[in-house]
């Protein structure tokens, strides 16, 4: 009886939680589908007052966001570009650094890693100007190099403490073990320490590319003319006279896309890589 | 091939911060001698071991590895292999990979490596599981196959921390066979770090008994076992350890509460306090020596283990036999002369041979 009781109340509290998912989802999703909607629409259906629920769908929104006159495409090669570069130059500094602070006896190791931490705390604001001065100074401004080092001053303190918890969750003895079997460190790096910090690599992977594909302050005052991401570049459909909603709508999820696709091949790695550290002990493979 | 394999540390010291985890000790191993680090926790066994393989560095002292100080170079260099408490294999290759690791750091040619890793593997009887990996393994298997790690690239020295440790009790007495017969075929020096005396008794040629940071007898089992230096080590080995008495020593006797014990040979050694050690299985139950009461009886199959009570000091009598004893009941205790211990009050130390 003491059974069936505690059964009806975990089907209860299973309830419960599908129902409070599913408004998150809801509330969360509404815009998405919203944008949909519009991008699908017309011009002027978009601006039809009351909003119709029926209307001809139109993929002219995409072709011209894509291959129109102010064609989003450029942008994209360069969201890209930067993106890239970025993620990439983050994990090949990132790695040895992590592995430094979770491995190596260094003198001012602690003053390190908070300083390293610290420029975490700065609201990103407070940079724009600062960083506007630099990059002028030294004639980055506008350029890829510029871009890409300013995004690598946020992404590497996060790569690095993200990759330190992970490298310090393997046991020392396992490194011990290598050097004892002859291996030096750069040996015991690549075959010891990296194929098991796989699932945090690609974890910082995907939020460094992410927060790169996403991040606009930075691009909008530190870009240009030739280099004008994805997110800068949408602004091509606001203007004083009018906001092309539809258009906007169409380029926004096009500009989406790449990072759905990401969230959806990389879910499970997302996942395990999120919850290694919390499962103490578990199998790490 | 059989001159390799000395070991020498001369006045090694180490601290960690404050404290002096080793306080200057000195060891002697011979080419393939297995030899065993015994001592209770923190008593600087693991410590000793690990300066041994090179993965922490002396304050002080010296080691030599067949004549050669060692004391400055890497792990990597000293060409020794090191089972670790808990195994430390690499839970991202199979077994093959992880066995020919060592191998493969070595510079060994690729297509050799493969006939190696079965050799080793089929040593310790886990050549039909070199597909898997650790985390599809038994803690056995993963014991093995950390062992076959260690053999497979025929080290100068051997080193294992308590390697048995996270095996059950019947697992852990066959694997100590296997390793001591594994041992002799290898014809390696093994130094093997145990806080169980009746492991170390069974499976070292001679040991090493640590204490606080100090080794405080090195030996043969039989010598430790047999003369104790010390009433430290007394205490320590044995299952169960010696009785110790508080006792008097006098001309050619020594006495225990009211109870004289006439001595073999009369030491050389001033009359006055000392402690009285009597192993359990040499006390006998008669109508003369110490009065004694039944606190317990424990039957261990073949033979019986007994606690008694003397005052209020509890004092196990092993029985050769099993006989059935009501509780409290009341006898004497008398021990053999010939093997009685005696100790120092002050010093701890051993009085006589
Ligand atoms: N890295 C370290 N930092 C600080 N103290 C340490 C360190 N390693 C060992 N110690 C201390 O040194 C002493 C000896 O440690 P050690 O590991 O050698 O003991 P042990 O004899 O192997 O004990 P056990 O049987 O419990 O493994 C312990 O008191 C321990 O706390
Ligand atoms: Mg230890």
């Amino acid at each position: 009886m003491a059974r069936s009781a505690s059964k009806a109340a975990a089907a209860r509290r299973n309830g419960f939680l599908i129902a409070a998912a599913s408004l998150l989802l809801l509330i969360w999703v509404f815009p998405l589908i919203w944008a949909v909607i519009v991008s699908l629409k017309s011009e002027s259906e978009v601006l039809a007052y009351p909003p119709r629920v029926i209307f001809e769908p139109t993929f002219q929104n995409y072709s011209d966001a894509l291959f129109g006159g102010v064609s989003i495409l450029p942008s994209l090669v360069t969201s890209l570009i930067v993106s890239t570069s970025t993620t990439i130059l983050t994990i090949i500094i990132a790695v040895p650094a992590a592995y430094a602070f979770a491995r190596l006896r260094l003198r001012g190791k602690k003053w390190l890693g908070f300083y390293t931490l610290a420029t975490q705390m700065v609201p990103p604001v407070g940079l724009v100007i600062p960083y506007f001065l630099i990059l002028n100074k030294i004639g980055w401004l506008d350029t890829f190099q510029g871009m890409v080092t300013v995004y690598l001053t946020f992404s590497l303190p996060f790569a690095i403490w993200l990759l330190v918890s992970y490298m310090e969750d393997i046991p020392r003895e396992m490194e011990e073990a290598a050097f004892l079997d002859k291996a030096n460190r750069f040996q015991t790096l690549w075959h010891i320490i990296l194929p098991q910090v796989r699932g945090g690599i690609a974890v910082t992977v995907i939020f460094i590319f992410l927060n790169a594909w996403n991040e606009f302050l930075f691009a909008v005052q530190l870009g240009g003319n030739t280099v004008r991401p994805v997110t800068v570049a949408m602004f091509n459909f606001v203007s004083v006279e009018q906001t092309l909603w539809a258009k906007l709508s169409a380029a926004a999820l096009v500009a989406m896309l790449p990072m759905i696709i990401i969230g959806i091949a990389a879910q499970k790695q997302i996942v395990k890589g999120l919850t290694v550290g919390a499962v103490k002990g578990g199998g790490r493979l | 091939m059989t001159a390799k394999g000395h070991v020498s540390l001369h006045g090694i010291h180490k601290t960690f911060g404050t404290f002096e985890a080793l306080k200057g000790i000195d060891l002697d191993i011979q080419p393939v001698e297995f030899f065993a680090l015994l001592g209770p926790s923190g008593s600087g066994k693991t410590t000793t071991l690990r300066i041994l393989a090179g993965l922490e560095a002396p304050d002080d002292g010296r080691i030599m590895i067949d004549g050669n100080d060692v004391t400055g170079t890497q792990p990597g260099e000293r060409d020794v292999a090191m089972v670790f408490q808990n195994y430390a294999l690499y839970p991202h290759m199979t077994l093959a990979a992880n066995i020919g690791f060592p191998l493969k750091m070595d510079g060994v040619a690729k297509n050799k490596i493969p006939d190696l890793v079965r050799q080793a593997a089929a040593r310790v009887k886990i050549d039909h599981l070199l597909h898997r990996r650790p985390g599809q393994l038994s803690g056995g298997q993963q014991q093995r196959c950390a062992l076959a790690r260690a053999i497979v690239r025929q080290p100068r020295l051997f080193l294992l921390d308590e390697p048995l440790s996270n095996l059950d009790a019947q697992l852990r007495l066959e694997t100590r066979v296997e390793l001591k017969k594994l041992q002799r075929s290898l014809d390696v020096t093994t130094v093997y770090v145990t806080h169980d005396q009746e492991e170390a008794m069974t499976i070292a040629d001679r040991m090493a008994v640590f204490l606080d940071g100090d080794i405080v007898q090195v030996g043969t089992p039989d010598e430790v076992f047999n003369r104790p230096l010390s009433v430290h080590v007394a205490a320590f080995i044995g299952s169960p350890p010696m009785n110790l008495f508080a006792g008097q020593l006098e001309q050619g006797a020594v006495k225990v509460g009211d109870y004289e014990i006439k001595l073999p040979k009369s030491p050389d050694h001033a009359a006055g306090d000392v402690t009285v050690g009597v192993r359990p299985s040499h006390i006998r139950l008669s109508d003369h020596g110490l009065p004694a009461r039944l606190y317990l009886s424990e039957n261990l199959g073949e033979s019986m283990l007994l606690n008694f009570l003397v005052d209020d000091q509890l004092v196990k009598v092993r029985l050769p036999e099993v006989r059935r004893f009501a509780e409290n009941e009341t006898t004497a205790l008398s021990f053999e002369p010939e093997h009685i211990h005696l100790f120092d009050q002050k010093t701890g130390l051993r009085i006589g041979s």
